[in-house]
């Protein structure tokens, strides 16, 4: 018979693929509470220029690209982990996924490395 | 053949299959987005220049697929979150109707702001 998984189970977590489930999930809740606030914070066109403009040079300070930084990570993580879980369930990706995880890993890495360079020279 | 897709829907296979679908239509549209409005364009949009770009059809129905596809994506996955965590079926219907409310509002205010937006006047 099969035992229901606890937290406490540590053999769990000596696993690439539990990590990579678990941080699938962390950015995922992320995504969504940002996801949220961008709806919102867009719906301020319809509030007029003066509105939207006062927003945009809030948004536009040197901190908010700093979790721009952070967001683009984020997302990088859950799209690239992402295409490791469409090649596990419709491809045969079960058999070299821990390989997959390194190698999307490292793209999605390049590819933060190079997009927050771009995003930090917009302001510094 | 009939009875086990019937059973789909107790199984939650739909939505599995909804997820990976909706992942890659994500994967496409967001990575263009980001490359569209935070590497290509420099600091914020002015108001006249986001309501200009809005009165594109083809954008605005772009921007349609991509708030559907993001919050069915988003609000299936926290609810795939619940499942897991959460066993007593009162707690789940609660969570579930929740769910739902949020993602009706969101869709309403996301909505809202592409029509209210598409039928401004860019140059006032």
């Amino acid at each position: 018979m099969y035992k229901r998984t606890k937290f406490y189970d540590l053999d769990y977590y000596k696993f690439t693929g539990s990590w990579a489930w678990i941080f699938h999930r962390l950015s995922g809740l992320a995504l969504i509470f940002y996801l949220t606030l961008h709806i919102w914070v867009i719906n301020s066109l319809t509030r007029g220029p003066e509105k939207f403009n006062k927003v945009m040079t809030f948004l536009g300070s040197p901190l908010f690209k700093f979790l721009e930084v952070g967001l683009w990570g984020v997302i990088l993580y859950h799209a690239f982990n992402g295409v490791r879980v469409v090649l596990i369930d419709f491809s045969k990706g079960s058999l070299y996924h821990k390989r997959l995880f390194f190698i999307l890993v490292a793209v999605a890495f390049i590819l933060w490395v190079a997009g927050s360079y771009v995003i930090l020279s917009h302001v510094l | 053949m009939n009875k086990n897709f019937k059973e789909t829907s107790k199984t939650g296979a739909i939505a599995w299959l909804l997820q990976r679908i909706s992942a890659v239509v994500l994967f496409v549209i967001l990575m263009t987005h980001f490359l569209l409005y935070h590497f290509i364009s420099k600091g914020t949009p002015s108001w006249n220049e986001v309501i200009a770009k809005m009165q594109s059809p083809w954008f605005n129905l772009m921007q349609f697929l991509f708030l559907v596809t993001a919050l069915y994506h988003g609000l299936n996955g926290v609810w795939m979150v619940v499942e897991d965590y959460f066993h007593c079926r009162c707690w789940r219907i609660a969570i579930f109707s929740l769910i739902w409310l949020v993602g009706l509002c969101l869709l309403f205010i996301g909505t809202f702001t592409i029509i209210k937006v598409a039928n401004l006047n860019p140059g006032v």
